[in-house]
């Protein structure tokens, strides 16, 4: 096993103290950069060390600073902390145990690409992290690493902590960019509104997921050629019906069977029926791609992807329709509205679940939700209702008996969980 | 409606953007800390203060699922029953909660103390099931923790 | 290599070629290959948020949306494949999952794009058995606005209406997700939106509809003819939706140098008053005090003898708003004929000022090009500007003087809107805050009365800043601080406007809040000034239906028609090989001197031509005196103030009941054409006319309108139909400083008269709807004025000038300053013209009304 790197110092004792983390060898990363390197040297050492971001898509994180038009006067970088894809936690426990870290990468990034000006987007529930990040921040700002003049130079850098207000879909980056102006977060049409060139305010704009930031200290510190050495670190969100679930940094195409063996293994010491590789929006897996590696190559052959990096664990006493109806629920719950098939689709396959679970199936319906799934697939404006399918399908293909339990009676009818606005009226006239 | 307060905080936040629209989520959080809910008329009043109609307001509250547009109570329970909470026995902790409250999820408890809402995924998957009262998170839970969570935020009243 | 601004590609196997920017769905309408859509409007940039208009193309991973989906160079698109014809059903599938299917009941039906879609590319049958959403049904939004949130299908076409087109941030979606409906926050729909019909317009289903046309007739029973609104005077084209010869819709008409595909609420809702059982539909004379009705001969009779035993001086005519240019031409060319110039289309003013000086109506730029809203998406480019309206778009900075402009020309502040959106800037005087005031760079809102001052003010500071100051020494003795101050407004703004007013050509619009007022001439002077140092134009944005055209046709009487002077030997050549006589060579009297001399005995006979100046002149007190010693002649539809006090009245047709032209804001003569027939009994004005010149012995007889418009075309040179016509105007100089003005004395707050789109009136009143958005009479009170008397918004209050009391409702607002109450115009409730507030300044005293709802 590697050395843990992002995760080195994360919940070491006063580690969101400036002291602290300086002591631990923090903002050198910074002082190397605006002594030794040109903001061109950062963006080809993180263009090196092929780091590809860590929010979902899996960008290659240098060649998106390359988007950014250099002679541009005003841009600005956007930090995704809006994480909220299901079984992943890795940003909130970045941002709650090294929330220096952070902030290092987002000056780091702002020298790179010639940035004065940078927010950081923190999904409301965060509220523990909200005030640790805040209260790192001013310190940086006292430190002299935030403000005019940082170290001396002549480069600028302010940061503004921006909270959300309970919306999933925020975390699709232009929807972010809509919120961040104080709008509804519906995303935007790409072209024209591709965020590196039409990004915040219309202006060029990097956006990146906080773990993403994360590791740019350490590729400016200690240099590409070391960070691939690493593995490179990836972390990995492991929840579900494990020992002892949490973040685990280990080399990218570790396999479930190693990290689930980190998470001290299945509860009860039972066998795993099946597993998200890379949370809710990934085709979940049986237990028979165990070892498989993860990353993004070995998960795309399988119709998976690695995602967000979260492996939720479900052990062989897991009902597979319960799990396959709150997770389109949740979709539907966090649907924008504003693309046909998401917002009705969405809808459509959570009541055709909930009738199924409530003992009132037919046996048409397994065909009926294939062919929304095969509706709902390529259809949506963004990825939130493509997000549905792949759990959809592997139900339907994976786990068929499952579903002809219920609608054959063979499984006692269970009342689904009430979610998020069920108890709000419609709205009255 | 708001506080002369509150009233500078707005303005300030909107201070840090280079256009003052972006600090409507913000403004509305603050106004919301004082008020616990954001009614029609201090959606008005917020709208005033970063001079934007009060429609665009309007949308942008009703859009987002902690900006809230009924009365709620003292103290709002956001648990999370999405799938790592809902594979650790989530459920049992909502039919606790319900039994203890008296009241289902989306209500408010009679004596204004508490609503029960049910949250999607709150990222705090290694500390499930979980659920946030107030502004602080707790987990994992059982029915005793529960219990306790209950009886402590009544003593910090 | 091919034109590198063009793109070639194959759609469906077939090649065309589309300049660059052109969406795949234009390219597919280019070949005659239709691809549905539901969420894209063409006037406003694509969406992509219904999928409706799938297609497939070679080379790209996912189906692609036609409407956002630029063209490119050999892509290879296809429209009717199988994989298509399914994600098309797919997307009617998701869509009518929810929709109640309530066709039958709906007036969309027959007329509807969902319908249309379904039809031609649905599935066969819903597998939807789950219970359907369900919204409270017919909720209305507004006096005019029903909503039935279940047939939504959340196209967010009216949400984007009043984002991009209106501005007005109407309608918007509320919640998310699949609980995302449409909805108008309670405070929008105390104040409604000018503009909502378009939305009802532009819905692809029957979830907004009009609470006026609603459940009153099926699209295949309507007739569709061409008409034009005369509701403001911007002449937006419209159709007239006829059935069983009732009038019972109005749609916009497009009209791209005009309103475009857009019209204003009260074009589009305010058409009931024609169809009312009310009309007029007999002559009537006066006998022994009372109006009788008798027959036409005897009517015309009459006023016959009454002109001819009066002196030609002695006789004169008023009306234009609502004549057509034909029916004007023929009042002039018979007043005149009869040896007077006494003609005035002008009855709501009491600053009549030379015409050929200051002529009402907008001036347009030479030449220039328009680039449509949808001009890139279709690959069409700019066009060549249409006139004044759509030149609009054109202009660097928009200045408004005492102009309202979406009060007074809603239309025309979509036009402005996109010059902005462009990024023009706005200067904006005026002594209230306007609603669109958030799209306007530069809004100053200062003291009643200053705006001349602070024309010269800004024109000093222009001039300061110019390299090498034109002759304008004069503008020194302008003191800006001085100006400011008294204006109540800061110096600093006063320069920044100046900044963005140099970058020219200024479109310099003064509207009624500064031509009602006693400073008319002198804030036009000031205007012209700035003008002269900016370049750019100056328009007197005044006038409603047709009395410009009217002007044009003869209308007033210190021109000719055409209104070319009065000694211009040519003209006055042509018009005598026309009419075998001569106009009088002398300027006649305008309104104001008519009715002086009628209350000096010195005028006889008045005709009013479909005008109601017992209503509408401001000086209440005058036109008593005047009407003591007239015989008074009224054409109308309804029993009018001024009918009711005449001596003779004639009923009339309304504007779809007979042809002709009507001449808009830019002089633009347009075709209206009979929509329906007129009550029998009713005579249009120009048939009147016609048998009026027969009882007077003169020959004046033509077998169609178009006749008439060909005589006046050979009268007047330039008149074109649907051409502006070149008004003649002052030219740009820097005129004499004239920094005097009408002081205020006394106590109480200065009334501030401000025009209204929704104001009280006799058509108004009849029409379904318009009154509910008329509303209570009221008046706008300063926060600090109202706490210190006391009052709150919506308290009950008394205004009070001299003894003459009205009680208004109270509204409490920062649209105006602290010392000034703004009072609307148009409100029976409100006497402006009997306390004189289009004479003078003048104060009221206020005050709550205890015990009062």
């Amino acid at each position: 096993m590697t050395e843990r790197v992002l995760l080195r110092h994360v919940g070491a004792p006063g580690q969101e103290d400036i002291e602290t983390y300086m002591r631990h060898g923090g903002y050198e990363a910074l002082r190397r950069a605006l002594r030794e390197l040109s903001p061109e040297d950062v963006v080809e050492m993180v263009d090196r060390s092929q780091l590809r971001g860590r929010g979902g898509a899996g960008f290659p994180t240098g060649r998106k600073w390359k988007f950014v038009p250099k002679d541009a006067p005003v841009k600005y970088l956007v930090v995704n902390g809006d994480e909220g894809e299901p079984g992943t936690f890795k940003d909130r426990t970045l941002i709650e145990g090294d929330p220096h870290l952070l902030i290092e990468g987002v000056i780091l990034t702002c020298y790179a690409v010639g940035i004065q000006k940078a927010f950081i987007y923190l999904r409301r529930e965060f509220y523990r992290g909200y005030r640790k990040l805040e209260r790192a921040i001013a310190q940086a700002y006292e430190h002299g690493f935030l403000g005019e003049r940082i170290l001396g130079t002549d480069f600028h850098c302010e940061i503004v902590l921006h909270p959300g207000a309970g919306a999933y879909i925020a975390g699709e980056e232009t929807a972010l960019l809509e919120s961040l102006e104080g709008k509804r977060a519906m995303p935007r049409l790409k072209p024209p509104y591709f965020p590196a060139v039409m990004g915040l305010y219309n202006q060029p704009t990097v956006l990146n997921n906080v773990e993403t930031m994360c590791c740019i200290p350490w590729i400016v510190k200690y240099g590409p050629e070391w960070w691939l050495k690493q593995g490179p670190p990836q972390l990995y969100s492991v929840s579900g019906h494990v020992n002892r679930p949490g973040v685990i940094e280990a080399p990218l195409g570790t396999t479930a069977r190693e990290l689930i063996e980190r998470a001290d293994g299945v509860r009860g010491g039972r066998r795993v029926k099946a597993f998200y590789p890379g949370g809710t929006s990934s085709r979940p897996l049986r237990a028979e791609h165990l070892d498989v590696p993860l990353n993004h190559e070995s998960l795309a052959k399988l119709g998976s992807m690695l995602g967000s990096g979260a492996v939720i664990v479900m052990d062989e006493t897991t009902d597979m329709v319960q799990v396959i109806a709150r997770v389109c629920a949740f979709y539907q719950e966090e649907s924008c509205g504003k693309c046909t098939p998401c917002r009705e689709g969405t809808r459509w396959v959570t009541q055709i679940l909930d009738r199924i679970l409530h003992g009132r199936g037919r046996m048409e319906d397994l065909d009926l939700l294939e062919s929304i799934a095969k509706n709902m697939t390529g259809t949506c404006f963004c990825p939130l209702g493509e997000s549905v399918p792949p759990s959809l399908r592997a139900g339907l293909e994976d786990f068929r008996d499952e579903f002809i339990a219920y609608i054959k009676g063979a499984r006692a009818p269970v009342e689904m969980p009430v979610r998020i606005r069920e108890g709000i009226l419609a709205p009255g006239g | 409606m708001l506080s002369e307060a509150a009233r500078e905080d707005i303005r300030r936040l909107a201070s840090r953007y280079p256009v003052a629209r972006s600090a409507l989520i913000p403004a509305l959080l603050r106004a919301q800390e004082e008020l616990g809910w954001m009614p029609p008329e201090a959606q008005a009043e917020v709208a005033e203060l970063l001079d934007l109609p009060v429609e665009l307001v309007a949308e942008v509250a009703s859009f987002y699922s902690l900006i809230f547009t009924e009365p709620v109570g003292e103290r709002v329970i956001q648990l999370c029953t999405n799938i790592s909470c809902l594979l650790n026995g989530a459920e049992e902790i909502r039919r606790h909660l319900e039994e203890r409250l008296g009241i289902r999820p989306g209500q408010t408890t009679p004596d204004g103390r508490y609503t029960l809402r049910i949250a999607e995924c709150l990222a705090a998957c290694d500390q499930a099931p979980c659920m946030i009262v107030g502004t602080e998170r707790y987990g994992p839970l059982t029915p005793e923790l529960v219990d306790r969570i209950l009886f402590e935020n009544e003593g910090r009243r | 290599m091919a034109d590198p601004g063009s793109v070639t590609l194959t759609i469906d196997g077939r090649a065309v070629t589309v300049p660059r920017g052109t969406t795949v769905l234009h390219a597919a309408q280019r070949l005659g290959i239709e691809i549905p859509v539901f969420c894209y409007h063409e006037r406003m940039p694509p969406l992509g948020a219904c999928r409706m208009c799938f297609v497939r193309v070679e080379k790209m991973p996912r189906l692609q949306t036609a409407c956002t989906l630029e063209a490119q160079e050999g892509m290879v698109v296809w429209t009717e494949v199988p994989e298509v014809v399914e994600a098309r059903q797919a997307i009617l599938e998701f869509l009518l999952i929810n929709h109640p299917l309530d066709c039958p009941i709906c007036d969309k039906g027959g007329e509807c794009p969902l319908q249309d879609n379904t039809f031609k590319y649905g599935p066969g049958a819903s597998r939807f058995v789950e219970p359907k959403r369900h919204f409270p049904k017919a909720v209305p939004l507004s006096p005019v606005l029903t909503l039935d949130r279940e047939r939504c299908i959340m196209c967010w076409r009216c949400v984007r209406f009043g984002e991009v087109v209106a501005g007005d941030h109407a309608l918007k979606g509320h919640e998310r997700g699949y609980l995302t409906h449409i909805d108008a926050p309670p405070i929008t729909q105390e104040r409604p939106s000018k503009f909502i019909g378009n939305t009802i317009a532009i819905c692809p289903v029957g979830a907004l509809t009009s609470g006026v046309y609603r459940f009153r007739a099926r699209p295949w029973d309507n007739r569709a003819v061409p008409g034009v609104c005369t509701h403001c005077g911007l002449g937006c084209a419209v159709w007239v939706d006829v059935r069983d010869g009732e009038v019972v819709r109005i749609r916009a008409r497009e009209h791209r140098a005009l309103n475009d595909v857009w019209l204003c609420d009260l074009g589009f809702f305010g058409y009931d008053y024609i169809n009312r059982p009310d009309r007029l539909r007999t002559p009537y004379v006066r006998r022994e005090g009372k109006l009788e009705p008798c027959s036409w001969d005897e009517a015309l009779e009459l006023v016959a003898r009454q002109l001819r035993e009066a002196a030609p001086d002695g006789i004169g005519a008023l009306g234009g708003e609502r004549l057509t240019l034909e029916e004007a031409y023929l009042l002039s060319r018979l007043v005149r004929t009869l040896g007077s110039n006494n003609l005035d289309f002008r009855v709501d003013t009491l600053h009549p000022l030379p015409t050929r000086d200051w002529a009402w109506g907008m001036e347009g730029l030479e030449g220039g090009e328009v680039a449509d809203p949808d001009s890139r998406q279709r690959g069409l480019g700019p066009r060549s500007a249409g006139g004044p309206v759509d030149q609009l778009e054109l202009v660097q900075t928009l200045v408004l003087v005492g102009c309202d402009l979406s009060e007074e020309y809603p239309v025309l502040w979509l036009r402005a809107k996109r010059a902005l959106d462009r990024g023009a800037s706005a200067v904006v005087l005026a002594p209230k805050r306007l609603e669109i005031e958030r799209y306007c760079s530069h809004p100053i809102l200062h003291r009643y009365g200053h705006e001349h001052r602070l024309l010269l003010a800004l024109a000093r500071l222009v001039r300061d800043r110019m390299t090498q100051p034109q002759a304008a020494e004069a503008l020194e003795e302008v003191d800006v601080d001085v100006v400011a101050r008294q204006a109540g407004v800061s110096a600093e703004a006063l320069e920044r406007a100046a900044e963005a007013l140099r970058q020219g050509p200024v479109a310099i619009f003064v509207g009624r809040m500064s031509l009602m007022g006693p400073n008319a001439e002198r804030v036009l002077r000031a205007a012209n000034t700035l003008r002269a140092l900016c370049g750019g134009t100056l328009s007197l944005l005044q006038g409603r239906g047709s009395a410009i055209g009217a002007a044009i046709a003869g209308m007033a009487p210190d021109v000719l028609p055409g209104l070319l002077s009065l000694d211009d030997p040519e003209a006055r050549a042509r018009i005598e090989s026309v009419w075998g006589v001569q106009p009088p060579p002398r300027p006649g009297l305008d309104t104001v001197g008519m009715l002086q001399a009628a209350a000096r005995g010195e005028l006889r006979v008045l005709y009013v031509a479909g005008a109601d100046p017992a209503r509408d002149f401001p000086d209440a007190a005058l036109w008593a005196r005047a009407r003591a010693h007239l015989f008074l002649v009224a054409t109308d539809l309804f029993w009018t103030e001024t009918a009711r006090t005449a001596d003779v009245v004639l009923p009339a047709l309304a504007g779809a009941e007979r042809p002709g032209t009507v001449g808009n804001i830019e002089g633009r003569p347009q075709r209206t054409e009979q929509a329906r027939l007129g009550p029998e009994g009713a005579w249009a004005d120009g048939t009147i006319l016609q048998a009026l010149a027969a009882h007077l012995g003169l020959s004046l007889t033509y077998p169609d309108p178009e006749a008439v418009f060909e005589e006046m075309r050979r009268v007047i040179p330039g008149l074109e139909l649907d051409r502006p016509y070149p008004i003649p105007r002052r030219t740009p100089r820097i005129e004499p400083v004239d920094l005097e003005g009408p002081g205020i004395e006394g106590e109480g707050l200065v009334l501030v008269p401000v025009p209204r789109l929704f104001r009280q009136g006799e058509m108004a009143e009849r029409c379904r709807g318009i009154p509910e958005l008329v509303g209570e009479p009221f008046a706008v009170l300063h926060p600090l004025d109202a706490a210190s008397v006391g009052l709150r918004d919506g308290d009950a209050m008394e205004l009070d000038v001299d003894g003459t009391p009205a009680a208004v409702r109270c509204r409490v607002s920062r649209e105006t300053l602290p010392g000034q109450v703004l009072v609307p115009m148009g409100f029976r409730e409100l006497p402006l013209s009997r306390w004189g507030v289009f004479r003078k300044l003048v104060r009221a005293r206020v005050r709550a009304l205890e015990g009062v709802r």
